[in-house]
């Protein structure tokens, strides 16, 4: 069962090379939040309670909730048009993501053969999910879009913590979390004002400094 | 001692920001750095108190290497704060606003300490995001169009930095099973038994996540804006201490690196980038047009020969440590003295000023000795650092490495002679304004450039303990 979940969480990647709108963006946020939360209920019972609630608060409540609600809000607020703008053309970006999956069974089959104790799955689709996430911010021209796959590499690095079976204390759930909170609370913010200051939202208003 | 450190920052900000008077925001601006002195003062004398709770001190500790930082640190906050007050004066601020600077930067001063004193590793981590998140809204502090860019891009660049150094501690553990613990005093004993694949994929990550906030070439971008765009105390926070703990993180995984005998592949990464980071601060150097960019090339710099110090090993991370103090004491005073001159003169460029000496003289000269001591001239502390570099390049019969070092630390001296000597000397043109700087406009510089002196001249035995007992930490 959580091999399907690991697999749909892949797809969604792939899913986001090909998405023309920024709204499918962070629709897919969502549901890699949910699909992180399917992984937790199902994967990992050695944990203590305390760490599963606030595991679950991770990734249902934050995760999957409160970030793309606080997106969306931002988006509809800003009126930011809907095409995500990327550099390369979909077909060479779609090109690109596959090669970046190929990378990441790779990595997979590799980790299973090694048997260095992580699980082969998890490590593969994570791998995908931080590498394609770093591919898009290269490739896109939008702020907005930028936030979202930060966003999307987090999971990444949520999922190969979960890669690994020893589990992660609590002390670094926290650190995960006060990043992905308080890092939206200020990108929110300051793309807030990089809106309503510089009448625009594509990376190429942001050259006033360089020498 | 250690929740003095941690928690008091938290409930003063709290009170300023619930009372926002501006008599109680100055007053609390210049009693947090007050308390760290006497924290550091006690420190010094081996005086250290408990008080509650217990289970704090397994997740912080002073170590001589930390203690070593966190003096320097208090020196440059003190400074930082003191200067605040003109910086006020100068730019109107309104009490809330102050109160706002007030306690974030409180924050950023505990967050540091927090990198400074934790003995766990992914703590460390979540102190180093702490640091970008606060410093974030004080090199926003001016609202300005510029300011904001600078923040943004400081804020997304060191993010996904230290999202990757997250994955490189996650690649540590992988690689760690049978240690268990991400505390670096378990790291250190049972460095052997880390597996040397996930050890080496883990540094790589964490070089590249620190590395984006110590400020080092190629992933540097960041730092110029930033550093140019912050309001001037801040600037010299960020330079003077902000890389050092950043640095202070890769020093700790280094001494993982050195326990388990895979020094030579990080020192290695730290060698090729530090040269790199001169070359590209050379290049920038001759070309820059904003005064506190140059500054900002001139860190990059800093940082770069501290690399090569690490990488010299033993007799490289001496002069490294002295550097260490050099660079962050001379680039608070340059950036301290460069809000003076940009209140006087209202620009940034370096082609609108000129005549400072006429001008106002006392800023002028600050702003003369200062350059002297952080490029190198005897008898300030860079100097040693600096030429105890060369000789142990030599010592490891890597003589040849000084000679592309001293050609690239010539073009920068060269490339920021020319600068600071062009602003300082010539005729002012606009000679009609009144400077309108108060005493504690100066009063800083002059105390740190003292203490420089001290320690270049004549180097008491005590701070020179507490570098070599910080330089042994790497030993």
């Amino acid at each position: 069962m959580s091999s399907i979940i690991i697999i749909l969480l892949g797809t969604t990647m792939l899913y986001v090379f090909a998405a023309s709108r920024i709204e499918a963006y962070v629709k897919t946020l969502s549901l890699q939040g949910i699909f992180l939360f399917m992984l937790i209920i199902l994967d990992i019972k050695e944990l203590n309670w305390l760490n599963i609630a606030f595991l679950v608060l991770e990734t249902l409540i934050i995760k999957a909730v409160v970030i793309p609600y606080f997106l969306l809000n931002v988006i509809r607020k800003n009126e930011i048009g809907r095409e995500v703008e990327p550099y390369l053309s979909q077909f060479y970006s779609l090109l690109i993501g596959s090669a970046i999956f190929i990378f990441g069974f790779v990595g997979a089959f590799w980790s299973a053969k090694a048997n260095v104790g992580i699980k082969p799955l998890y490590f593969g689709v994570s791998l995908v999910l931080i590498i394609a996430s770093l591919f898009l911010i290269v490739n896109r021209k939008r702020i907005i879009t930028h936030i979202l796959c930060y966003m999307m590499l987090e999971n990444g690095i949520f999922l190969l913590s979960l890669s690994v079976a020893n589990e992660m204390p609590l002390l670094v759930n926290v650190g995960v979390l006060l990043d992905l909170f308080v890092g939206i609370y200020l990108f929110a913010i300051f793309f807030n004002k990089i809106q309503a200051m510089f009448d625009g939202n594509h990376i190429d208003i942001l050259t006033d400094l360089k020498d | 001692m250690i929740t003095i450190l941690l928690f008091l920052p938290v409930f003063l900000g709290a009170a300023v920001l619930l009372i926002s008077r501006k008599v109680v925001t100055r007053t609390a601006l210049l009693l947090m750095p007050a308390i760290y002195i006497a924290v550091v003062l006690c420190l010094w004398f081996g005086i250290n108190w408990v008080i509650l709770p217990g289970w704090l001190n397994i997740y912080f500790n002073f170590d001589p290497i930390g203690i070593y930082f966190l003096t320097i640190m208090t020196v440059v906050y003190s400074a930082a704060s003191i200067y605040s007050l003109s910086y006020f004066k100068e730019h109107n601020v309104s009490p809330q606003k102050e109160a706002g600077y007030t306690v974030t930067m409180f924050l950023f001063a505990a967050s540091m300490t927090g990198v400074i004193l934790s003995t766990h590793l992914a703590l460390m981590w979540v102190f180093v995001e702490a640091t970008t998140l606060s410093s974030a809204l004080l090199i926003y502090f001016e609202r300005k169009k510029s300011s904001l860019e600078a923040a943004w891009k400081y804020i997304y660049i060191c993010s996904i930095g230290i999202s990757l150094a997250f994955v490189g501690i996650i690649f540590l553990s992988i690689g760690s099973k049978s240690v268990g613990s991400l505390f670096f005093s378990d790291l250190y004993q049972h460095a052997s038994q880390i597996n040397p694949f996930w050890l080496l994929i883990s540094f790589v990550f964490v070089f590249v996540g620190f590395g984006t906030k110590v400020g080092i070439a190629p992933i540097h971008a960041w730092l110029p804006d930033a550093h140019s765009e912050a309001p001037s105390p801040i600037s010299a926070m960020l330079s003077g201490t902000l890389l050092n703990t950043a640095f202070l993180g890769l020093i700790r995984y280094q001494e993982i690196m050195i326990h388990a005998n895979q020094e030579y592949f990080s020192n290695f990464l730290f060698l090729i980038t530090g040269f790199l980071s001169l070359l590209i601060s050379a290049v920038f150097m001759l070309q820059v047009k904003n005064y506190k960019r140059m500054l900002a090339y001139s860190s990059i710099e800093n940082m770069g020969i501290l690399f090569i110090g690490i990488a010299l090993g033993k007799p490289g991370i001496f002069a490294a440590m002295i550097l260490l103090v050099a660079h962050s004491f001379s680039k608070t005073s340059l950036f301290l003295t460069s809000g003076n001159i940009l209140h006087l003169y209202q620009t940034k460029k370096i082609d609108s000023v000129s005549g400072i000496l006429k001008k106002d003289s006392l800023t002028g000269w600050l702003w003369i000795i200062s350059l002297l001591s952080i490029s190198g001239m005897p008898p300030f502390p860079s100097f040693i650092a600096k030429f105890l570099i060369i000789k142990a390049m030599f010592m490891l019969n890597l003589g040849w490495l000084a000679v592309p070092f001293f050609i690239l630390l010539a073009v920068i001296v060269y490339g920021m002679s020319v600068s600071v000597f062009k602003m300082s000397f010539g005729e002012s043109e606009f000679t009609a304004t009144k400077p309108g700087l108060n005493f504690s406009s100066y009063a800083t510089q002059i105390i740190i450039l003292i203490l420089l002196l001290i320690i270049g001249t004549n180097i008491p035995d005590m701070i020179l303990n507490l570098i070599k007992n910080a330089a042994g930490f790497l030993n």
